[in-house]
């Protein structure tokens, strides 16, 4: 082979690393992280339905397969730089995992309660039968107030005794001596929440604070679309976890 | 010479298997700011505790929410599209654009049941399937139609109404509305070209690896799909964060007063969907908790949510022209209220 031919063999060109290509990598692997911690440290239902927690370890997962491919890829021919625009964007993509990562754990509030309101409570039907018999939840006193079967059901149980655990609000005119038991109902994410709320009546004034998780036990009284409870017993309990309700 | 393959000098071994050294310093100079901004929140947030404030921890956990929702869901999206690019033959897109215009809707349309993925998952699809020579107006019909028509969505509205009169008129009316609305719209945007569909900024963007044609597929794959879950989440960050605002400080017993009027019944519902920004697959438990309003309306609220959306008009602000976006818009509102008036009437 003479010089000349050999001179004209193509050379392949060797492989770099692509700044853009390692950045979005491990802007992938961090959000993977985020994943992996929600997962590990039992976080998910703070936002998710236990419903649709399964979005979380399949999110992991896709993600941190997503983020080995681009960064085992991360080297080109002609290695793509980083710019400043580039990086802010990638950067915007971050705040979310440092405010997941950083923030205390936290669930829905009064707040929410106050600001979902009348329009948005009892997001969920319950079938009449399931509501006839077997112990009652907030979830079926909820899912009674939408439907006329579901309110003559609840209605047929007047008087009965119930036990149901939530946290503590109050409306502007409530009296000193009720408060409502409010517990959220999550069916996909938090955004979706709408509230469950019985009126709890026959309390000790000045003992429960908004958002104190308690767990009330007392006698049950359908009325229309409100139900009230002449509590018996109110005792404080523990967040409980998840601490949504799942339809 | 052969266009493949570049004829360079010998490249140096060793360390040089990095960038030059004036990009690798370029790189740090546009990162480092970041980071520091970055590392400066986290110590902010440490510090001030500002879930002590109602409306904050509030808009933070619907915030974060919504974003551990979706971004799943974006990143299947970016999958199926990054399989579609890499993997299936432009000559599959060509035979499909060879079908009768009036199947081709349809079509695309029913397309949408065998994809069972939100709102999030089918735009990238949809603009991905635009860029590989689908008709345009097919592209937007399978956009809009698949988080309705998708079985998962269908399944959560049954579930969401079992028990109630209306059940199969709410499931029913959701699949048969909104693929008549996706047909509608696709066929109001009409036969314009992916150069019209598309902004020019969001074709570059979507992936350098389009310029490498030389590269593995396994390399093109990834690229093209954490390309695509990058260019969209930065659109679902921004909608996430408007759509918290609005939860954050919208009371919702704002649209009580209207329930009970026609038109307005309808518009507030409308409204209201595009305001909360739910997702297709929960927003029927939702729906069905406004017993004030009526099954139209119900519908209404079903059917727009999720075709627009905070979220999503940010995302087709990001990805389609600007006329377009806007069209996509007012088509799907009013296609959206003509036919949940004309059920109204219908219905009585």
């Amino acid at each position: 082979m003479s010089a000349t031919t050999r001179d004209a063999i193509p050379r392949t060109i060797p492989l770099r690393w692509s700044a853009y290509r390692v950045a979005t990598g491990l802007v992938l692997a961090a959000w993977a992280t985020t994943f992996w911690f929600l997962l590990l440290a039992g976080r998910s239902t703070l936002y998710l339905s236990s419903r649709t927690a399964w979005v979380v370890p399949v999110g992991a997962v896709l993600l941190t397969l997503a983020a080995a491919g681009r960064l085992a890829t991360a080297r080109e021919q002609d290695p793509t730089s980083l710019g400043r625009r580039q990086s802010w964007l990638l950067g915007l993509l971050l705040v979310p995992v440092v405010l997941i990562l950083v923030l205390p754990p936290s669930t829905l509030t009064s707040f929410a309660a106050d600001r979902r309101g009348s329009a948005a409570s009892a997001g969920y039907t319950a079938p009449a039968a399931d509501i006839a018999s077997g112990p009652l939840t907030l979830l079926d006193v909820a899912g009674a107030q939408t439907s006329k079967d579901g309110q003559r059901a609840l209605a047929a149980r007047a008087g009965e005794q119930v036990a149901f655990p939530g946290f503590v609000t109050r409306e502007p005119d409530t009296p000193a001596d009720e408060f409502l038991l409010t517990r959220f109902i999550v069916s996909c994410c938090v955004a979706d929440a709408t509230v469950a709320q019985v009126r709890i009546v026959n309390v000790q004034p000045g003992v429960w604070a908004d958002d104190q998780w308690v767990s009330v036990t007392g006698t049950m009284y359908p009325l229309g679309r409100e139900v009230l409870v002449d509590a018996s017993r109110v005792a404080a309990i523990e967040e409980p976890s998840p601490a949504y309700l799942s339809p | 010479m052969s266009g493949d393959v570049r004829t360079v000098p010998p490249a140096p071994a060793g360390p040089h298997d990095l960038l030059p050294p004036n990009g690798r310093t370029n790189a740090w100079r546009a990162a480092v700011p970041v980071l520091v901004g970055l590392f400066a929140l986290a110590v902010v947030l440490r510090i001030t505790d500002p879930q002590s404030i109602g409306w904050m921890q509030n808009f933070f956990l619907v915030f974060s929410g919504l974003l551990v929702e979706a971004l799943p869901f974006v990143l299947l999206g970016a999958l199926v599209s990054a399989v579609i690019e890499v993997f299936v033959p432009m000559s599959t897109f060509e035979r499909m654009a060879r079908l009768p215009k009036a199947m081709q809707l349809p079509a695309a349309a029913l397309g949408g049941i065998a994809f069972p993925v939100c709102e999030c998952g089918s735009v990238p699809v949809a603009r991905r399937l635009a860029m590989k020579g689908l008709a345009p107006q097919a592209a937007i019909t399978f956009m809009l139609a698949a988080p309705i028509l998708n079985p998962v969505v269908l399944a959560s509205t049954y579930f969401a109404y079992r028990g109630r009169g209306v059940l199969w008129t709410m499931v029913l009316g959701r699949a048969a509305l909104g693929m008549v609305v996706a047909i509608t719209v696709g066929w109001v945007v009409g036969a314009r070209s992916k150069d019209e569909l598309l902004r020019p900024s969001a074709a570059d963007a979507v992936e350098e690896a389009d310029e490498h044609t030389g590269e593995s597929r396994g390399s093109r794959f990834f690229g093209h799909m954490g390309g695509d879950f990058l260019f969209m989440g930065r659109f679902i960050v921004v909608g996430a964060g408007a759509a918290a605002a609005v939860q954050t400080f919208v009371p919702q017993s704002i649209v009580d007063g209207v329930a009970s009027m026609p038109i307005l019944g309808i518009v507030a519902m409308m409204g209201l969907a595009f305001l909360l920004s739910l997702c297709s697959e929960s927003d029927a438990f939702v729906a069905a908790s406004f017993v004030q309003f009526g099954p139209a309306s119900q519908l209404s609220f079903l059917v727009f949510g999720p075709m627009v959306d905070i979220k999503l008009v940010a995302l087709y602000m990001g990805i389609f022209s600007k006329g377009f976006a806007r069209m996509v818009v007012i088509a799907a509102a009013s296609v959206t209220l003509v036919a949940c008036l004309w059920l109204q009437v219908w219905t009585g």
